[in-house]
């Protein structure tokens, strides 16, 4: 069992490294060019405009003042409202709506991942040095290889425009419209009922998922052929064999299990880098989760927003990492100590 | 008991792990059922794609046009813009006059707001003090600058006569301020809906012929359908659907797959596309906006000298920009006012590419070995500069040819705006939208200093006080501003174009800008659609367009 000490320690670990983070993003927004004031105010306005909008926002007090009023907000939860991408939207609002989308498309990315990857990787092991081999290890480098700024518009050209198969962007029709329960939309439509909607939503998502599913395939079963030829040749698989079990039933209870404790690892710092991942595909694909909201907020120096995003990437990051710690922790009880 | 426990974890851990992959596996084997098939069967929904989704649906929390194309099917004002025209037109008001700085409006009866209530001059009144008016209870802390700058700065009061009678007194005579009366800004709220709970940034409480059914942040689309008590023509759609696909060319796919039935924001490539198609076409109308250079003679003493300006006017090249860069979607400028305008003087042309000219003018000016100066621009398109930095390049090298030299600065354009207003640029590209669809919304925003003038001078300093930032040329000619202003308080408009065809003569004598084009508006067009006008102004007028 993971004590609740192991959790506690890592837990408040999480402070420093979140004011950290607050600092880093605060100091480069106010050290990057750009006035927000001039952007909120547009090109109609008067300079005493511009001027009463910077004074409004806080933004003529001493950097240092702007500074411990933002890491007062953020221990209050107080991300405060968006200047431009909804204005006056209570950003934390603007962010549950978006997070769901981002969340979904991510898991359901490692999905993926795990779906082809676990299978090809042991595959992979199994027929070591044959052709099977050969094939899954190249298509498994091209897979890490190819960047997701590439692949997606590549396979949005070949299945949403080449052969009208699947649609180029978004995460539902137009014609479907579900109340957001969960705000994860294959849910959502589920839970409503709609299955049409569902449908939709599904056909929508395949691209992505397959775009952002493809490198951790790749990852996954690199890693997982490696762990599974290590274990191919323990003692206790020979003893296994040796006793007359078949070899599958050798691969699958003895040798998977085994193998699979660093591909968990694996899998979960992946899945911090799954997130950044997002941030392309969701601009690629048109998906309105927290990664486009960033590029957007970033674009029209909408500060509230940026600080709040970053903190919230910064958060999933950091808690993903913990619950690797965790789970490697019950798979593993020496590594708590 | 410690292993038993990791053991039974470890266990649970496992039969989750399989649990998912299951969930994954029955999740992939139903794709693989799915059939073909796009977004919704369209029926009686208008679905209008765009760039961007709206940042609100408060016409008095922006300056975006981008909010206006939806705001303006659910919220109406005073007077409007005929589709397609830059004409005014009847709409909340069936009747006004201007006598001076004194205007009265007879108001529409029988028009209901979409909250059930009645509309009277109390909902204007509510609109224009939640707009401008500190004292006001309701007013609106985050109104856009566009408050003082269409109504605030000229309104001295506003009161009513009865419920349908407006009195409207200004600060002075202000011809164009029927125009603004006509700005999306300047709509009508119910009065009820202001003073009430109404969080105005997500409803629309107007008297429009659509009113909002569904705004869907989370996946950029607002549903609008139509309003079954509106007062006019009943739409001729039930639905209306705002879509956003920020990519042009997945927009113009959409289109040609029937997913669209009107998009806007068509670059030349996707122009094409449309073109290539069998199911819509690419259909223009002329702007109202300008794109140009404009010469900063705060900051560069070469450019105070006016043959500098007509020398790098004669260097640039214009034509080949216009047709080379921006493939045809845009004309050749030759003065501030579009000619779409009343006031645009016919008898001016561009200034033609003539690099010997330049030369000449440069060494009369006592430049003849050149001189150099830093270009900035925005990165990203915009209507009236489709290709900002191809254009930056063809002038560099333009200028090169006479022996001037030229550094680009491009910047991201919050970053551009704040540089360029605080007057720190050489020289900058820049460009105007119309507001209002009158010819001061360019003579006497752009190019007016709006200040004090020292004497014998035709350029002010950026530091002086009360300096209009917008005109980012810092020109202040005596001739061409006594002009501007004269036009401004004389009320009969051929009057008024006269005056501004003799401002607009200066204008491109004097070359403040290198005047570089008049874009054309664009949109793609579904062979479905019918009665669908462009408006360079005003609308989309949304309740006209039929659908096959």
């Amino acid at each position: 069992m993971v004590s609740k000490r192991f959790v506690a320690k890592r837990l408040l670990l999480l402070v420093p490294v979140l004011f950290g983070v607050a600092t880093v993003v605060f100091a480069i927004l106010h050290l990057s060019p750009g006035d927000p004031a001039v952007a909120i105010a547009g090109n109609r306005a008067s300079q005493a405009f511009v001027e009463q909008v910077r004074a409004d926002l806080g933004l003529n007090d001493p950097l240092w003042q702007q500074y411990v009023r933002f890491l007062g907000d953020v221990a209050t939860f107080n991300f405060g409202e968006s200047y431009q991408i909804q204005r006056g939207t209570p950003v934390s609002r603007i962010l549950a709506d978006r997070l769901p989308i981002t969340i979904e498309l991510a898991v359901l990315g490692q999905l993926a991942g795990l779906l082809f990857g676990l299978p090809l990787g042991i595959l992979s092991a199994v027929k070591q040095d044959t052709w099977t081999d050969h094939l899954t290890r190249i298509g498994a480098l091209s897979g890490i290889s190819i960047p997701i700024y590439w692949s997606g518009p590549l396979l949005i050209l070949l299945f949403a425009q080449f052969l009208g198969v699947l649609p180029t962007s978004g995460r539902i029709g137009s014609a479907h419209f579900i109340d957001a329960v969960t705000g994860f939309i294959l849910v959502d439509t589920l839970l409503a009922g709609d299955v049409p909607a569902f449908r939709s939503a599904f056909r929508h998502l395949l691209l992505p998922v397959v775009v952002l599913g493809i490198y951790q395939m790749a990852l996954i079963s690199r890693m997982m052929r490696s762990s599974m030829i290590e274990v191919i040749r323990q003692d206790y698989m020979r003893t296994a064999r040796a006793k007359g079990q078949g070899e599958k039933i050798t691969t699958m209870k003895h040798g998977l299990r085994n193998a699979f404790i660093p591909v968990i690892t694996i899998i979960g710092i992946q899945f911090g880098a799954l997130l950044g991942g997002a941030v392309l595909t969701e601009t690629v694909f048109e998906i309105n989760g927290i990664g486009t909201l960033l590029v957007s907020a970033i674009n029209q120096s909408d500060y509230p927003v940026v600080q709040a995003t970053v903190l919230v990437f910064a958060v999933l990051y950091t808690l993903v990492n913990l619950l690797v710690d965790v789970t490697y922790s019950v798979l593993d009880p020496r590594i708590e100590q | 008991m410690a292993g038993n426990d990791s053991q039974v974890s470890r266990r649970s851990f496992l039969k989750a792990a399989g649990t998912a992959t299951v969930a994954a596996t029955a999740t992939g084997s139903v794709a693989g059922c799915l059939g073909g098939g796009g977004g919704g069967d369209g029926g009686s929904t208008l679905r209008y794609g765009r760039g961007s989704h709206s940042s609100t649906l408060d016409p008095q929390n922006t300056t975006s046009g981008e909010v206006a194309k939806v705001t303006n099917q659910a919220y109406e004002t005073l007077i409007g813009f005929q589709p397609g025209e830059a004409a005014l037109t009847e709409s909340l008001a069936t009747d006004w006059t201007m006598d001076g700085s004194d205007v009265t409006l007879q108001l529409r009866e029988g028009v209901t707001f979409h909250d059930g209530s009645e509309f009277t001059a109390d909902d204007f009144i509510a609109s224009y003090r939640r707009f401008v008016d500190e004292d006001y209870e309701y007013y609106f802390e985050d109104a856009s600058a566009y408050g003082p700058f269409t109504l605030g700065n000229w309104v001295d009061s506003v009161s009513k006569d009865g419920d349908y009678t407006l009195n409207i007194t200004l600060t002075q005579t202000y011809a164009p301020f029927l125009r603004n009366l006509a700005m999306f800004v300047s709509v009508v709220i119910s009065q009820d809906a202001i003073e009430g709970d109404t969080n105005l940034d997500d409803e629309m409480v107007g008297t429009g012929p659509f009113e909002l059914s569904e705004l869907d942040d989370a996946n950029n689309r607002i549903q609008l359908t139509a309003f079954d008590d509106y007062w006019g023509d009943a739409p001729n759609v039930d639905e209306v659907l705002f879509l956003t696909r920020g990519q042009n060319s997945t927009r113009a796919q959409a289109l040609v797959e029937e997913e669209m039935e009107i998009i806007d924001g068509l670059d030349p490539d996707t122009i094409q596309t449309v073109e290539d198609s069998d199911t819509a076409s690419a259909e223009t109308t002329q702007g109202i906006n300008i794109g140009y250079m404009s010469f900063n003679m705060s900051r560069v003493e070469a450019f105070r000298d006016r043959r500098v300006r007509k020398a790098v006017s004669y260097a640039i090249d214009t034509q080949s920009i216009v047709e080379n860069i921006y493939s045809g979607i845009a004309t050749q400028a030759d003065q501030p006012i579009p000619p779409a305008l009343f006031g645009h003087n016919d008898d001016l042309s561009p200034y033609p590419h003539d690099p010997e000219q330049a030369q000449s003018l440069l060494e009369e000016a006592g430049y003849g070995d050149g001189f150099s100066f830093e270009l900035t621009t925005f990165q990203n398109p915009r209507g009236y500069n489709p290709a900002p930095l191809p254009t930056a390049e063809t002038i560099r090298s333009n200028l090169d040819e006479v022996g001037i030299d030229v550094t680009i600065d491009d910047r991201q354009f919050s970053d551009y705006l704040t540089y360029t207003s605080e007057g720190r640029h050489d020289a900058s590209l820049a460009g105007w939208y119309t507001d209002n669809a009158d010819p001061d919304n360019f003579c006497y925003v752009l190019l007016h200093p709006q200040c004090e003038v020292p004497d014998g001078q035709d350029w002010v300093s950026w530091d002086t006080e009360g300096f209009n930032t917008s005109n980012r040329s810092a020109w202040a000619n005596p001739d061409y501003m006594s002009l501007v202003e004269e036009a401004q308080a004389t009320t009969s408009q051929s009057e008024r174009a006269s005056l501004y065809s003799e401002a607009a003569q200066i204008a491109h004598d004097e070359a403040p800008w290198v005047y570089l084009d008049y874009a054309e508006e664009v949109r793609g067009v579904s062979n479905r659609v019918s009665n669908y006008t462009i408006s360079a102004i005003g609308g989309p007028h949304l309740d006209l367009v039929e659908l096959e």
